[in-house]
C-alpha cells in the first residue's frame, strides 16, 4: 500500500493503491482511439446506407432501376432527377394517391395527437392533484394497460362501432374519427403515464399556493399545471405524432373501405399490387418519412425525453 | 399562568366533519366531482376502447367465426393443431430469443463507445434516426437492400463483387438456376465434357484445323466481348489450330456446321489441349475471330477442351427474404418442420428491425450510463480496477436495471411484431415468416368475413404472453 | 373581525394515525401567534387545516364567527407563505403577485397598483419582470410575502418561511416580518420549529408536541412558567436542568444538593427543574450550594457554560466568563431559588 512507484506523478496522493502493472497491461489491450473511431465510422455508414439508398432510388429514373445499382449514382450524380416526385405530385389529389394519402395521414395524426395530449394531461392532473379515493389503483390499472397489445381490442371495437352506428346513425367504422378514437384510446396509457410522472415532480405546494390564492380546479390546471407541464406535453405530442403517423394496422382496419388511405396504407398497397414499382414505393416512402424527420430534427431533445420517460410501450 | 393544552382536561368531542381519509377540505364531495370531471374523458376512452374490449375478446375467443355461437375451446384447439399457425409461435420465439438481447447488446456497445468520441452527438443522431421511420417504410427500404438481383440489392451486389474477385465468372455465363446448361450449347464438332466443360467430338492432330460450333449464346453477350466475324483458321505445321464460332447465321437460321460470313467467332475462350490420357498438353485463348492455336505440339492425337470456367456464372444472388431454413429440418415431418426450422427471412427481418431500434437501446442505455455515480467508478479505479474490470464489476451491475428495461421493452415490442413482416416478407415467404399478431390480422380481417373467433383466440394468447411484462411494470412502479 | 378559533380539532389520516389531537386555540384579531414544536408534531397540519389544504377530521375551525370546515380554500380569504415559497416558476415576479388578484377578477389597474405598492415596499421593484429562478433566496422569500400581502387577507399564514435563509438574513427578516405585522394589522399565524423565532416574534406562542397542544402563552409566560416538562425543556438554550428529587418539609433533595422550595408541595417525589442561568458562581444561599465536577467547558465570549455532574445528576451552569475552569476541576456553585420549577414525575405537569 505504501509503495510509491517512481512513475507516480508529482502531486498525486502517495497512498493511492493503484496496481500499476495491471493498468498498463489493460491499456495495452485497450483499443486505440483510431480503431474506436474507425469502428464507429463504419457503423455510422452502415446505418446511413439504407436511408441514402432510399433517397437515391427515389431520385433516379425508373429506367435505370433494373440496370444498375443505386450506388452507381454516387459516382455519377447526373443520374439524379426529381422526375419521380414530379410525376407523383402531378397526379394531384386523386384518392389513394400520394398527396391525398399525405393529407389523410395528417387528418388522422393531428387530432389524435392533440386529443391524447389534452386528455392525458387532464387525467394525470386528476390522478396526481385530485384527492378522490382510489387514485393509486386507477394509476396502476393504467400502468397495466401500457403494454396491452392493440390486437386484443380490434374486433370488439369494430363491433362497438357497429352498435354505436345502429343507435346513433353514425358508424365510425371506415371513417377518420373511427381511426382517431382508437388511436386516442391506445395513446392514453402512455400519455397519462408520462404526464403523471411529470406532474408528480411538481411540488404539491405549488398547487396548494394556487388553491389558497383563490384558483379553482380548472384555473389551477390551466394556469399552473398545464404551463408547468409543457415540456412533458411536448415530448408526448412528438411521440404520439410519430406513433400515429407510422401506424399501419389501425388505419388498415378502421379505415376499411374508405376511399382515402394513409401514407402507410399507400405504401403497403403499392408493394402488394405493383410488386416491382420501386420508383413509386421509394418516392412514397421518402415522402412518408419526411415529416417525421423534420419533427425528429427540430424537437430531438423532447423526443429523446419522451423515449426515456416511456421506455415501456 | 399559562393556558394548558386540553389533553389534561378532556371534554366531550364534537364531530363537525366526517372523517374522509386523505381528506378533501372545503368543498367536500363537490371537489371530488371536479376532479372526476377531469378524469372522465380519459376514463371513457380507456373503458370503451381498451378495458371492455379486452373482456369482449376473451369472450369472442370461445365463439365461432362470426362471434355468435359458443364453441368452447375449439379455436384454441385449432391453433395448437394447425402447423401453419404453429409457425407463428416458432417465429415469435425466434424474434423473442434473438432480437431483444441482440439489440440491447448493440445498444450497450454503441452507448459505451460513443461516449469516448468527439462526434458522439452526430453518431447518436445517425443511429437513432431510423426510429422515426415507419416499420412500413423501413421494411420497403430493407426489401431493396436484400433484393435478390445484385443490380438492385446492395447486399448481394457486395457479395457478388467479393465473389467475382475470388472466383470471377466466365465470359459466357450459363446460369443453371435459370434453366440453362452447358450441354445445351453444343452445335457442331463438340460434345459435353466432364464438369460443365465441352470438348471436341473427334480427336485432333497438329496441322489439321478444327472447327467447334456453339449455339445458345446471346448476341448481346457477344457484342459485349467484341466478337468479330468467324474466320476459318489456317493449318500450321506442328500446331493445333482451330475456331470456336457461333454456329448460327441470322440470314440462314437453319444452316449448321458451316462457317458462314455473318457468323461470329467467340473471343476470349480459355481452351486446353488434352492428351489421350486426359493430361494437359497446353492452353490457348481464342482471339476476336474465335481462332486459337496450340503451338509446338508433338505428333499424336489430342482433344480440344473448352474449359468450364468460360461458362461459370459466378455469384447470382442469395434470396435473403426466402424461406430456406438455417437449421437442417428437411428430413422432419411437417409439424416438426414448422416448429424447428429457422427461415432466412426471419434473420433478414431481424437485421432490419435492429436498424430501427438499436438507436433506442443506445439512447436509453446512454442515459443510464450518464446517470451513474461517477465517484463510484472513480473509487473503483482507485481501488485498482482496470477499465474492463470497472466496466464489468461496477458499470454493468449498476446499469442492470436499465438493461432490463430495454430488454423488456424490446421483448414486448417483438411479441407484437406486425408491420415489418407484412411489408418485408415477400408473398412467397409470408407464410413462413408469419407471427401471432400478423396471423391475428389475417384471420380477423382478410379473406372475406374473417374468422373472429380464431383471431380473438390469437389475441388472447398474445395478451397472456405480455402479462409477465405487465406484472414487471407494476412491480417497478410500486417499488 | 379575524380571530381564528380551533375548537377541538382532530386530524386523522387513518384510523390509527392521528397527527393532531383535540387542538384548542383562540388567536385574537391582529395577533401574532407562533405555533412551535419539534419536527413532525403536527404544526403544519394544523395550519393546513386552517388554510383548507387538509380536511378536518373532527372539531371546528372558525375565522371570526364563520365556521370554515366546509369552505373551499379559495373562499377562506387567507394567504399563506410556504417554506419552499411555492412560487410559480413559469410566471414573472409581477405575475406571481398578480395571480391571486386575477383569481378574484380584480380590475387590471387595481392589480397593478397593489402589485407595485407591495413590491416597492418589499424592495422588489426592480425584479418584477424576472422569473423566480433568477432571484436569490431572500428575494424569492419576499416575492412569496408579496404574493400574500397584495391580497390584503383576513389571516396571514406562514409555514417556516425563514428556514431556507442563511442565519444573517433570517435575523433581518425576522425583524421585517414583525414590522410587516404591525403595518398590516392582520392576524398572523406563524409556524416554526425554531424556539428563538418563536420567542422573539410571537405575541403569543402555542407549543405542540406529538399532535397535542402543550401550552399557549406569551413568550415570557412560557419561559418563566412552563406548564410541563416538555415545554420547560423545549424553550431555552441550553436546555433546563432536570434532576430527580424528593421533597420533605419544603426541602427538595437531589443526589448532590438540596434546596428549600418557595412553596409547600403535596408530592413527595418529583423532578426539580432549573435553568442553567440559575446555577452560577455567585452563591446567594449557602444551603443550596452544590459541588460540580466539570466535564466540558464551553466559552462563548459573553457567557461560559459548564457541563458536569452534581452528585449523580448532569447539570449545566452558566458562570462568569472570566472564571478559569478546566475539565476535571471541581467548582462550587450556587442556585437561584427564585426560578425553581418542580414537576410531577407521573403527569409531568408543573407543580411550581
Ligand atoms: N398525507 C399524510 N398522510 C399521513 N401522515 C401524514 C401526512 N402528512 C403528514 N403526515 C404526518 O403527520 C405528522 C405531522 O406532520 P406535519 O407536517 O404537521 O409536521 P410539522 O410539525 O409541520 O413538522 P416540520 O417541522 O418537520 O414541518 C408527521 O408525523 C407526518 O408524518
Ligand atoms: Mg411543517
Amino acid at each position: 500500500m505504501s509503495v510509491v512507484s517512481p512513475a507516480t506523478k508529482p502531486g498525486s496522493p502517495a497512498t493511492k493503491p493503484v496496481n500499476l502493472e495491471r493498468r498498463s497491461l489493460l491499456s495495452a489491450i485497450r483499443p486505440s482511439r483510431a480503431i474506436l473511431n474507425i469502428v464507429l465510422v463504419v457503423s455510422a455508414v452502415f446505418w446511413l446506407v439504407p436511408t441514402i439508398g432510399l433517397a437515391i432510388i427515389s431520385l433516379r429514373p425508373e429506367s435505370l432501376f433494373q440496370q444498375s445499382g443505386w450506388w452507381t449514382a454516387l459516382t455519377a450524380p447526373s443520374q439524379l432527377t426529381l422526375s419521380n416526385y414530379q410525376t407523383l405530385f402531378a397526379q394531384g389529389l386523386v384518392a389513394r394517391g400520394v398527396l391525398d394519402s399525405l393529407i389523410t395521414s395528417l387528418e388522422i395524426t393531428v387530432p389524435a395527437t392533440l386529443l391524447v395530449t389534452i386528455i392525458s394531461s387532464l387525467t394525470a392532473y386528476s390522478l396526481v392533484f385530485g384527492r378522490w379515493p382510489g387514485r393509486s389503483v386507477v394509476f396502476l390499472v393504467i400502468v397495466g394497460l401500457l403494454v396491452v397489445p392493440i390486437q386484443v381490442a380490434l374486433i370488439p371495437v369494430v363491433q362497438e362501432y357497429r352498435v354505436f352506428g345502429d343507435l346513433s346513425g353514425f358508424n365510425p367504422f371506415g371513417t377518420i374519427p373511427g381511426v382517431v378514437i382508437f388511436h386516442v384510446a391506445f395513446g392514453l396509457p402512455f400519455g397519462i403515464f408520462l404526464m403523471y410522472n411529470f406532474y408528480s415532480g411538481i411540488p404539491k405546494e405549488m398547487l396548494e399556493a394556487g388553491r389558497i390564492d383563490g384558483a379553482g380546479e380548472w384555473q389551477l390546471f390551466r394556469r399552473v399545471a398545464l404551463p408547468l407541464g409543457l415540456p412533458a406535453a411536448a415530448s408526448l405530442m412528438i411521440f404520439q405524432f410519430i406513433w400515429v403517423w407510422n401506424d399501419l394496422l389501425v388505419a388498415l382496419i378502421f379505415l376499411g373501405n374508405n376511399k382515402h388511405a394513409t401514407l402507410t396504407i399507400f405504401l403497403f398497397e403499392q408493394t402488394r399490387t405493383l410488386a416491382a414499382n420501386y420508383w413509386i414505393i421509394s418516392t412514397g416512402a421518402m415522402i412518408s418519412i419526411f415529416i417525421p424527420l423534420i419533427v425528429f430534427f427540430s424537437f430531438q431533445r423532447y423526443f429523446v425525453r419522451g423515449v426515456l420517460a416511456g421506455a415501456v410501450k | 399562568m399559562a393556558e394548558i393544552g386540553t389533553e389534561a382536561t378532556p371534554r366531550a368531542r364534537r364531530r363537525a366533519a366526517a372523517v374522509n381519509e386523505g381528506g378533501n377540505p372545503g368543498g367536500g364531495w363537490r371537489d371530488h366531482l371536479g376532479s372526476l370531471a377531469f378524469l372522465a374523458p380519459g376514463a371513457i376512452f380507456l373503458l370503451a376502447i381498451t378495458v371492455y374490449p379486452l373482456a369482449a375478446t376473451a369472450r369472442n375467443s370461445f365463439y365461432d367465426a362470426t362471434a355468435s355461437n359458443y364453441v368452447g375451446l375449439a379455436n384454441y384447439k385449432e391453433i395448437f393443431s394447425t402447423s401453419s399457425i404453429l409457425v407463428t409461435f416458432r417465429n415469435n420465439v425466434i424474434w423473442v430469443i434473438v432480437f431483444p438481447f441482440l439489440v440491447t447488446f448493440i445498444g450497450l456497445v454503441y452507448g459505451v463507445l460513443s461516449e469516448r468520441i468527439r462526434w458522439s452527438t452526430a453518431f447518436k443522431t445517425i443511429i437513432f434516426m431510423p426510429i422515426v421511420f415507419s416499420a412500413t417504410a423501413s421494411a420497403l427500404v430493407w426489401r431493396t437492400i436484400f433484393d435478390l438481383d445484385p443490380h438492385i440489392g446492395i447486399v448481394n451486389a457486395t457479395i457478388q463483387t467479393a465473389s467475382d474477385w475470388i472466383n470471377p465468372p466466365g465470359l459466357y455465363p450459363v446460369d443453371p438456376s435459370a434453366g440453362q446448361s452447358v450441354a445445351g450449347l453444343v452445335a457442331t464438332g463438340v460434345s459435353a465434357g466432364p464438369k460443365d466443360s465441352l470438348e471436341s467430338s473427334s480427336t485432333v492432330t497438329a496441322g489439321n484445323p478444327v472447327e467447334l460450333g456453339l449455339i445458345g449464346i446471346s448476341p448481346a453477350t457477344l457484342q459485349l466481348v467484341g466478337a468479330q466475324t468467324a474466320v476459318v483458321p489456317t493449318a500450321s505445321p506442328g500446331a493445333v489450330t482451330g475456331l470456336v464460332w457461333r454456329d448460327f447465321s441470322p440470314s440462314n437460321p437453319t444452316a449448321r456446321g458451316q462457317v458462314l460470313p455473318d457468323e461470329l467467332g467467340f473471343p476470349g475462350l480459355k481452351l486446353t489441349l488434352l492428351r489421350s490420357d486426359g493430361t494437359s498438353a497446353g492452353t490457348a485463348v481464342s482471339d476476336a475471330h474465335g481462332d486459337f492455336s496450340f503451338g509446338s505440339v508433338g505428333s499424336g492425337s489430342y482433344k480440344v477442351q473448352i474449359d468450364s470456367s468460360n461458362f461459370s456464372s459466378g455469384f447470382t444472388g442469395i434470396f435473403w427474404l426466402g424461406t430456406q431454413s438455417l437449421t437442417p429440418t428437411s428430413s422432419l415431418n411437417q409439424t416438426a418442420q414448422a416448429l424447428l426450422s429457422v427461415p432466412l427471412v426471419d434473420i433478414s427481418m431481424i437485421l432490419a428491425y435492429l436498424w430501427i431500434w438499436a438507436g433506442f437501446a443506445m439512447v436509453v442505455i446512454g442515459a443510464g450510463l450518464a446517470s451513474l455515480d461517477r465517484e463510484v467508478l472513480e473509487a473503483a479505479r482507485l481501488d485498482g480496477a482496470g477499465e474492463w474490470q470497472t466496466f464489468r464489476r461496477m458499470t454493468m451491475p449498476m446499469l442492470a436495471p436499465v438493461l432490463i428495461v430495454v430488454i423488456v421493452t424490446m421483448l414486448i415490442n417483438v411479441l407484437k411484431i406486425f408491420d415489418i413482416i407484412l411489408n418485408m416478407a415477400p408473398g412467397s415467404s409470408q407464410g413462413d415468416a408469419n407471427t401471432l399478431a400478423l396471423a391475428m390480422y389475417n384471420f380477423g380481417f382478410t379473406g372475406g368475413l374473417g374468422n373472429w373467433g380464431l383471431a380473438s383466440a390469437l389475441a388472447v394468447i398474445l395478451f397472456i404472453l405480455v402479462i409477465p411484462a405487465i406484472v414487471l411494470n407494476l412491480r417497478r412502479i410500486r417499488g | 373581525m379575524a380571530s381564528v378559533t380551533f375548537d377541538h380539532v382532530v386530524k386523522r389520516y387513518t384510523s390509527d394515525l392521528t397527527v393532531v389531537k383535540d387542538f384548542n386555540v383562540e388567536v385574537a384579531d391582529k395577533e401574532f401567534m407562533v405555533l412551535v414544536g419539534p419536527s413532525g408534531c403536527g404544526k403544519s397540519t394544523a395550519l393546513r387545516m386552517l388554510a383548507g389544504l387538509e380536511s378536518i377530521s373532527e372539531g371546528q375551525i372558525r375565522i371570526g364567527d364563520r365556521v370554515i370546515n366546509n369552505i373551499a380554500a379559495k373562499d377562506r380569504d387567507i394567504a399563506m407563505v410556504f417554506q419552499s415559497y411555492a412560487l410559480y416558476p413559469h410566471m414573472s415576479v409581477y405575475d406571481n403577485m398578480a395571480f391571486p388578484l386575477q383569481m378574484q377578477h380584480m380590475k387590471k389597474a387595481e392589480i397593478d397598483k397593489r402589485v407595485k405598492s407591495a413590491s416597492s415596499s418589499l424592495g422588489l421593484g426592480n425584479f418584477l419582470d424576472r422569473k423566480p429562478r433568477a432571484l436569490s433566496g431572500g428575494q424569492r422569500q419576499r416575492v412569496a410575502l408579496g404574493r400574500a400581502i397584495v391580497r390584503n387577507p383576513q389571516v396571514f399564514l406562514l409555514d417556516e418561511p425563514l428556514s431556507n435563509l442563511d442565519a444573517k438574513l433570517r435575523a433581518q427578516t425576522r425583524i421585517e416580518l414583525q414590522k410587516l405585522h404591525r403595518d398590516l394589522g392582520t392576524t398572523f399565524i406563524y409556524v416554526t420549529h425554531d424556539q428563538v423565532e418563536a420567542m422573539t416574534m410571537g405575541d403569543r406562542i402555542a407549543i405542540m408536541n406529538a399532535g397535542i397542544l402543550q401550552q399557549v402563552g406569551t413568550p415570557g409566560d412560557i419561559y418563566d412558567h412552563p406548564a410541563n416538562i416538555f415545554v420547560a425543556g423545549f424553550v431555552g438554550t441550553p436546555t433546563m436542568n432536570f434532576v430527580a428529587a424528593t421533597v420533605q418539609d419544603g426541602v427538595a433533595t437531589a443526589s448532590g444538593f438540596h434546596v428549600k422550595l418557595p412553596k409547600a408541595l403535596p408530592a413527595a417525589k418529583g423532578i426539580l427543574g432549573f435553568r442553567p442561568e440559575a446555577v452560577t458562581d455567585r452563591i446567594p444561599d449557602p444551603d443550596s450550594a452544590m459541588e460540580m465536577k466539570v466535564d466540558v467547558v464551553e466559552r462563548l465570549g459573553s457567557d461560559q457554560f459548564l457541563y458536569g455532574k452534581v452528585g449523580g445528576d448532569s447539570v449545566t451552569a452558566r458562570v462568569d466568563p472570566r472564571i478559569k475552569v478546566e475539565p476535571g476541576d471541581s467548582i462550587k456553585l450556587g442556585l437561584d431559588t427564585r426560578t425553581l420549577h418542580f414537576f410531577d414525575s407521573e403527569t409531568e405537569l408543573a407543580l411550581l
